[in-house]
């Protein structure tokens, strides 16, 4: 057992992907006893979740549905937890935890909203104009908290929940007095033009909701990967986070750096705003922040803060809470076992750096028995 | 046959993960007698004595205290035991007085009018004064922490293991930090410790230190007990073969200097540190071409923050700070690198490398964003990093297990301190800046950077040693500052000063 297990996980070039993978499968396993406790059939229940993502057929469709439609209603949703993730991990580089994400998304989301989306402009201008917005707002927020902290000292993590509570009370107090849809009781439907997913397209039979900016959120993932490392800026926020004091010794100005990294962080949790508020929904419920802010954090954390990785990770975790209603429907259990799953993952994926250690020092004894195993051989 | 022997280690095995700590270590200990254990860093003594001191338990192997096996799962046991440990990080709180930082944890009881308990501290310090008497260690108990220097310190710690009733009492390098006239102090004690009966072990990379005091000796080489010998009959240079694993010369070969104009020219500059406290007095000196200028201190006396402050890591508050006739007081970090300043920082691992970075990003640490490794528009070019890298490695013998891009975490200190050496030397500047250079290093690392050093000044750098090591100084320096809560009061040529006149200045004895 010892052995395969070095062997799988001893390698150390292939470590980053194999620990993960691995954790990954003993939290299925670990979700599966505890599906399996609840008198269901665990394999059923994680088709069920792969089928209500749209990741398999399911035995019946309803009219003009079908696993396209889905499959691409799952890219809606993973859309902004992509680029929500993608804000975490970046500002985690530079060291610095945002919490705010969801302040964040909600502040570019209702700025978007008001100005853009309640316009008459056509498709063409209104669409790119949501993303800007998001971008510019995103930033302006993210830089504050940036600004705080390099101005004055003050904690991140303090300032980015305050942020939240007052872009949640600030919001929520314009849309109870200004913005109310007295049916709905959240914002008023934002304009089908500056939506940024397609909605009830027709495609292959079926309608589908086509989101726009998954194309966008990869490529978002693919180039910030490529500013992390393998520009000089990005060396220099990579610095910061590994050890501010060895930074600033190298020449690199520490605060500036925070700054530009909680923009940037910023920037991406807006774009989670807008494809969230604007693109999964139309509208925003007054004071609630989006999950998906918090949600992020651990995606993040389980695509190890890299961009690739984080792709994979946000696919898994959405592709869980997404199927968890149909598996609901279908096999009867309840939808926050899927909650569980993520738990379960998201706790095996923490314990990875235990894994390594545990494997290396396995690996270490292996060798040490075997040269002893050596010496005797060499004695005789 | 374990009567005689008041510790005895068998066998004993450690692991870390990718290393072998201490393997198959025997050693048996008599009571009465100073012990000493003798080993280059990352020889594994440390780790030998965490094991008897219960903070690590061994892999392989057994312990026996007084005769009897045991296996020591904590410090509180090995306490129990009457085993006590002086480590190198001092374990006291600044703001109590001596006698509260002994008697923490097991304070004499009184009960005031007959039911409310408290803290007897009139009959502790008492108790205290007489410990302090009986050992000669000369402590007030009533002072408080932050207020006495670095070896009355230490010995709060000897009366710490002493109130606890240690029979075995572990030294860890208990000399790093202290002065000339500190160190015979020490040695003393440790002595009227041995002679009523104490057992000491004593873990050092000074040879001298185990000379004078100890009787036995394990030399301790890559986890495993090279020899174990009679100090009287064995002479220092022999150890010191033994320990390296081959021939080591003393002294440090070094041509007449030739000095140059002058590079750095520091005057009255005053740093305050973050509790506004002025660590930097009105400090003026100047370094020319050819020279090394030494800066001879004990610890935590301001050395540190003036080489931050000519570095830019710290901003002074009066005085200006000159380099090739620019005034560079003000500049930022970045541009008095680019005009000619390196600095080899006394914490290498916290200021000097990012240690979760691969070796070739560290060897570029300070100039990537520039040309050949970066271009115009800000992209790395990786290509160079790596060529870069591997004749940095090649020229300056940098030892990793995975060449360019071993994580420098896991490298050997030594071999950290050369990676950063051959960066700074790299940058090619006129000034050097070498704060403790061979702290913690073996001593073939030392000759090594001794020689660069050097090589440095002969090439017409301008070098500015500040080191606690006063043979470091006396063996290096072309001219010696003497420093002194934040003062330089003393400058003068190296060779019109003797070690002990050093040692004195260090203590801020004056002369006329």
């Amino acid at each position: 057992m010892k052995k395969l297990l070095v062997k799988i996980l001893g390698n150390e070039k292939t470590q980053f992907i194999a620990i993960p993978v691995f954790s990954i499968l003993i939290s299925l396993i670990v979700g599966m006893a505890v599906i399996g406790l609840l008198g269901k059939y665990p394999a059923t229940a994680y088709i069920n979740l792969l089928q209500g993502s749209g990741l398999m057929p399911k035995p019946s469709y309803s009219a003009y549905q079908g696993m396209l439609t889905d499959f691409t209603s799952f890219l809606n949703m993973l859309t902004p937890m992509l680029f929500a993730a993608l804000s975490v991990a970046v500002a985690m580089k530079a060291g610095l935890f945002n919490i705010g994400v969801s302040g964040q998304m909600l502040a570019a989301g209702f700025i978007a909203t008001v100005t853009v989306g309640y316009s008459a402009l056509p498709s063409a201008a209104a669409k790119p104009l949501v993303i800007l917005v998001g971008i510019i707002v995103g930033m302006l927020v993210g830089g504050l908290v940036g600004f705080l902290k390099y101005r004055f000292n003050i904690n991140e993590v303090v300032s980015t929940i305050m942020v939240n509570y007052i872009v949640q009370y600030l919001t929520s107090f314009f849309i109870n007095t200004r913005y109310m849809d007295q049916i709905s009781r959240q914002s008023k439907a934002i304009s089908g033009a500056s939506r940024l997913t397609l909605m009830d397209v027709p495609m292959a039979g079926l309608q589908v909701d086509l989101p726009l900016c998954v194309i966008l959120a990869v490529l978002a993932a693919v180039l910030i990967r490529f500013f992390l490392d393998r520009t000089s800026v990005g060396f220099e926020i990579k610095a910061v986070g590994a050890n501010r004091n060895a930074a600033s010794y190298a020449g690199i100005n520490v605060g500036k750096t925070m700054v530009l990294s909680m923009m940037i962080s910023g920037a991406l949790a807006g774009l989670a705003g807008v494809t969230y508020y604007l693109g999964y929904l139309q509208s925003i419920q007054p004071k609630v922040l989006a999950s998906t802010g918090f949600d992020a954090i651990a995606v993040a954390l389980l695509g190890n803060n890299n961009p690739v990785g984080i792709i994979f990770s946000s696919f898994l975790i959405t592709a869980v809470t997404k199927g968890s209603s149909y598996m609901s429907s279908a096999s009867g259990i309840d939808p926050e076992i899927a909650s569980v799953i993520t738990g379960l993952i998201l706790l095996f994926s923490a314990c990875s750096a235990f894994i390594r250690y545990q494997v290396g020092k396995w690996k270490t004894e292996l060798e040490e028995a075997e040269r002893r195993n050596a010496d005797v051989n060499n004695n005789h | 046959m374990s009567e005689e022997y008041i510790v005895e280690m068998r066998h004993i095995t450690k692991r870390f993960p990718g290393i072998v700590a201490n393997d198959d270590v025997s050693i048996q200990i008599k009571k009465g007698e100073i012990y000493a254990l003798l080993g280059e860093n990352g020889a594994g003594k440390s780790t030998l004595m965490s094991m008897l001191f219960g903070m690590y338990e061994p892999d392989e192997g057994e312990i026996y205290v007084k005769g009897k096996k045991v296996k020591i799962t904590s410090p509180n046991y090995a306490t129990k035991l009457n085993i006590g440990m002086v480590h190198q990080h001092f374990k006291l709180v600044s703001n109590y007085t001596i006698t509260e930082n002994i008697i923490m944890g097991m304070e004499p009881v009184k009960k005031i009018l007959g039911m409310f308990p408290s803290v007897d501290i009139k009959k502790a310090n008492e108790e205290i004064r007489k410990l302090s008497e009986e050992y000669g260690l000369e402590v007030e108990p009533t002072q408080v922490i932050e207020k006495v220097n670095v070896s009355i310190r230490q010995r709060v710690e000897i009366l710490k293991m002493l109130y606890r009733q240690a029979e075995i009492l572990i030294f860890d390098e208990p000399t790093a930090v202290l002065t000339p006239q500190e160190i015979e102090f020490l040695l003393q004690i440790i002595r009227n410790l041995r002679d009523s009966g104490k057992t000491i072990i004593l873990i050092t990379h000074k040879l001298e230190e185990i000379k004078q005091v100890a009787d036995r000796c394990a030399i301790l080489n890559h986890g495993k007990i090279v020899d174990i010998l009679d100090v009287a009959s064995t002479s220092t240079k022999k150890m010191a073969n033994l320990m390296v694993g081959r021939e080591v010369s003393f002294s440090v070969e070094k041509a007449e200097p030739k000095f140059g104009e002058v590079i750095l020219d520091v005057k009255d500059i005053s740093v305050h540190n973050q509790d506004r406290f002025e660590v930097v007095k009105h400090v003026s000196f100047q370094v020319h071409r050819g020279e090394i200028f030494a800066i001879a201190g004990v610890s935590g006396n301001g050395q540190v923050e003036l080489a931050d402050a000519v570095a830019g890591l710290m901003k002074v508050s009066g005085g200006t700070i000159t380099l090739k006739g620019r005034d560079i007081t003000h500049e930022s970090i970045r541009r008095r690198t680019e005009m000619g300043i390196s600095y080899i920082p006394e914490d290498r691992q916290e200021y000097g490398l990012l240690l979760d970075f691969t070796l070739k990003e560290n060897l570029a640490m300070k100039s990537y964003y520039k040309e050949p490794f970066s271009g115009k528009n800000g992209i790395l070019k990786r290509d160079e990093f790596e060529k870069y890298g591997k004749r940095l490695i090649e020229e300056y013998d940098i030892r990793s297990g995975q060449g360019t891009v071993t994580q420098v975490r896991s490298m050997s200190g030594g071999n950290q301190q050369k990676a950063i050496i051959a960066r700074e030397i790299e940058l090619q500047s006129d000034l050097m800046i070498f704060v403790q250079p061979t702290r913690g290093l073996d001593i073939g690392a030392i000759e090594n950077i001794h020689k660069q050093i050097i090589a440095e000044r002969d090439k017409g750098k301008a070098i500015l040693l500040i080191s606690l090591e006063l043979d470091e100084i006396m063996s290096c320096a072309d001219t010696i500052g003497v420093i002194y809560n934040g003062a330089i009061d003393k400058i003068a040529p190296a060779d019109t000063l003797s070690t002990s006149q050093v040692g004195e200045f260090m203590m801020g004895v004056k002369h006329k």
